[in-house]
């Protein structure tokens, strides 16, 4: 589903790569976790698999096709679904106004259908009252929980998450790495992780440890 | 439109933000309207000043020529010969359509006989005011010491029009006058001889013949002035108006010295001059347009128009460069809601819309708002504005008319004094009234007005605001 051909990846030198000739391939039905200490360069790879940034060496492919033929933007806008440390949902909305809204955006199939968005939360642990909530006065597990439910009602094949745990306690943390595994399982979406934490590591179908530079695959 | 809806619910979500927004457009809005209707409000005042003011055009002899020809005179005593204007010629250039009214004007000067004319000690002549019943020492004189003027109708006099004489009693002379021997006689000159309406005054002209005049009303003239006209006659009380046609059988004549018209419309005055040359022959007769009413109401009004003009600009560019500054600001705050909006695939332009559509709500309020409250800034700065420019324009025009005391240049004889002393001084009083009628008043135009005016404000703020959002990159904000 995804592919990584050569790809390498600097910021100012190209003496100081990141990484380089990396060859990866991501398919769906599968969650995947990309490990490695701080610095390594694992945000800024997943950033590359979002269509954030363009390589700097190589091409990343997704069904086949190159980024670059397919474009940033409509790429993100249409194959691919993130989610981040800090959750990223709109504060001045509510929990079902920022789904709807990302909805509206991707054009996803059920685009305005309220019931289908209270049904998808609804299975996530978040009922329809807090559903029209501001998402400011939800917890942190309760606002993760929202940005992984707006990935499911999105129709993007293609899910990164950085570091979807780290603000979370132990609890929260399983509860929403189970949601990541259904998202991938029952969805048969492609779900990327990237986290530092190999107890969440353990939990996914597949581990890639960036180390010196390199991607090992565990 | 997904972006109108994330802008209602922006809009909505933060209140806070959006009420302080509101004040801080209301306050640039207020201000503009505020220009608008004050530059509204003279563009209507010059408009009607053009309806109403109108300008005259005066068919007289063509004094000029006249004077061209009396050099061309060889004899040792030359003369100069001035033309008279046809009374027919006159009525027939009056039935245009561009004349609103017409006064045929003519004068003579006579001699009192059952009555005496004012004296001043300025007169040229020894005796001083000759006490009632008396016989007038000038009776003898080839000039007399009582200018008759005949008019169509007083009412079209400038004097009269201009507020400086009033009839007192009885009325003035009308057009249904011509072909009687009515006149209308200054309230010194009544006074002095115990005249009221009704009694019946003679006359001798300068050929010595006894005319009976019927006193029909009494006029009281504040004019000040008494210098000496053309006719010797030495007061202003000594003018005795009447209709042109008793001054011409006296002068046993059919013409007249001049004929004023008045035109409907100002801008209408060169048309009405090139068809009424038709009618004449330009060597013997002129046409000469005075507009000056009209001039004189033009340039406070167009100070007022250029003054609101400049506060529109001027509040417009402070308007865009304050709100520029907010939305950069605003955006600044926003780079993280930015980030996540394009990083969901969301285009630029679409996010700049977005923030263009919130404005634009906070705008319709703002202009509700502006609306309220700019009539009464309206109102204030438009009176401080008038009476700053109707002070100016008084000062100004007190200095013309002190300088134009000696009567219009080619006039001659008391009642062309009269006419151009008064000329200004109705030039002064009509501009006024014009500039205190100045209505401040918000119409749909002016709203509609403000509302281009906001939404350019607000598409610049943006627009120079948003220039950030084009260089944004999502992972920086995202990743950071």
């Amino acid at each position: 589903m995804l592919k990584t051909k050569n790809v390498a990846y600097w910021y100012d030198k190209k003496e100081h790569k990141l990484f380089d000739n990396v060859n990866l391939e991501f398919k769906e039905g599968k969650l995947y976790a990309i490990i490695g200490s701080s610095g390594s360069g694992k945000t800024t790879f997943l950033s590359l698999l979002g269509g954030l940034d363009k390589p700097r060496a190589g091409t990343i492919e997704f069904q086949g096709v190159p980024l670059s033929k397919i474009g940033l933007t409509n790429y993100r806008n249409h194959d691919v679904s993130m989610v981040f440390q800090s959750y990223n949902l709109f504060p001045y909305m509510s929990a079902l106004e920022n789904i709807l809204t990302a909805m509206a955006i991707t054009k996803a199939e059920h685009v305005h259908d309220k019931d289908y968005v209270f049904e998808v939360l609804e299975k996530i642990g978040i009922n329809k009252e807090m559903a029209k909530k501001k998402v400011g006065r939800l917890s942190g597990g309760q606002q993760q929980r929202v940005a992984i439910a707006r990935t499911m009602c999105c129709d993007a094949k293609l899910v990164v998450a950085d570091e979807p745990t780290g603000n979370l306690d132990e609890q929260n943390t399983f509860e929403v790495l189970d949601l990541f595994k259904a998202v991938a399982h029952e969805q048969n979406k492609c779900v990327i992780i990237v986290t530092h934490e190999s107890m969440v590591a353990q939990r996914c179908d597949q581990q890639i440890e960036l180390k010196n530079n390199e991607f090992l695959i565990k | 439109m997904n972006f109108f809806y994330r802008a209602f619910l922006n809009v909505k979500g933060k209140k806070g933000r959006t009420i302080l927004l509101i004040l801080v457009l209301s306050a640039i809005l207020l201000f503009v309207l505020a220009g608008i209707i004050i530059q509204n409000a003279a563009t209507t005042a010059v408009n009607n000043a053009k309806k109403s003011s109108g300008a005259t055009v005066t068919l007289s002899a063509n004094r000029s020529n006249a004077f061209k020809k009396l050099r061309q005179q060889k004899s040792k005593n030359p003369t100069l010969s001035l033309a008279s204007v046809s009374v027919k010629t006159a009525k027939k250039i009056g039935n245009s359509d561009y004349v609103k009214a017409y006064n045929i004007t003519n004068s003579t000067s006579v001699n009192a006989k059952s009555f005496d004319a004012i004296k001043t000690s300025s007169s040229s002549q020894s005796n001083q005011m000759s006490g009632p019943g008396g016989k007038s020492s000038s009776s003898s004189s080839s000039q007399g010491d009582i200018s008759l003027s005949g008019v169509t109708s007083t009412s079209q006099v400038s004097s009269f029009t201009s507020g400086t004489s009033k009839i007192k009693s009885g009325r003035g002379i009308n057009a249904s006058d011509a072909g009687t021997n009515n006149v209308v006689i200054e309230t010194e000159l009544a006074k002095q001889n115990s005249i009221s309406v009704g009694d019946t005054i003679t006359v001798k002209d300068t050929d010595k013949n006894i005319h009976k005049f019927k006193v029909v009303g009494i006029y009281k003239s504040s004019s000040t002035s008494s210098q000496t006209g053309g006719m010797g006659q030495t007061d202003p009380s000594n003018t005795i108006y009447s209709s042109y046609a008793l001054v011409n059988s006296i002068k046993g004549t059919t013409s007249a010295e001049s004929v004023t018209y008045t035109i409907s419309n100002p801008s209408k005055a060169a048309a009405f001059i090139t068809a009424a040359k038709k009618s004449i022959n330009t060597s013997k007769l002129s046409l000469t347009k005075d507009d000056s009413t009209y001039r004189s109401l033009l340039t406070p009004l167009n100070n007022v128009k250029s003054f609101a003009q400049k506060i529109v600009i001027l509040v417009s560019v402070a308007g865009t460069i304050i709100l520029t500054l907010i939305v950069v600001l605003m955006i600044r705050e926003r780079r993280y809601e930015i980030g996540v909006l394009l990083s969901l695939g969301e285009k630029r332009w679409k996010v700049i819309a977005q923030f263009f559509a919130e404005m634009v709500m906070i705008m319709v309020v703002s202009i509700a708002v502006a609306g309220a409250g700019g009539k009464f800034v309206g109102d204030a700065v438009g009176k401080q504005l008038v009476n700053q420019t109707t002070t100016t324009t008084s000062t100004t025009t007190n200095t013309t008319t002190g300088n134009s005391q000696n009567g219009q240049p080619g006039g001659g004889g008391a009642q062309m004094a009269n006419n151009g002393g008064g000329g200004q001084q109705q030039s002064t009083q009509a501009s006024s009234q014009q500039l205190q009628k100045l209505s401040t008043s918000i119409s749909v135009v002016s709203l509609v007005q403000l509302g281009a005016f906001g939404l350019a404000i607000i598409l610049l703020a943006i627009l120079i605001g948003s220039i950030g959002i084009l260089r944004l990159q999502p992972k920086k904000i995202l990743i950071s």
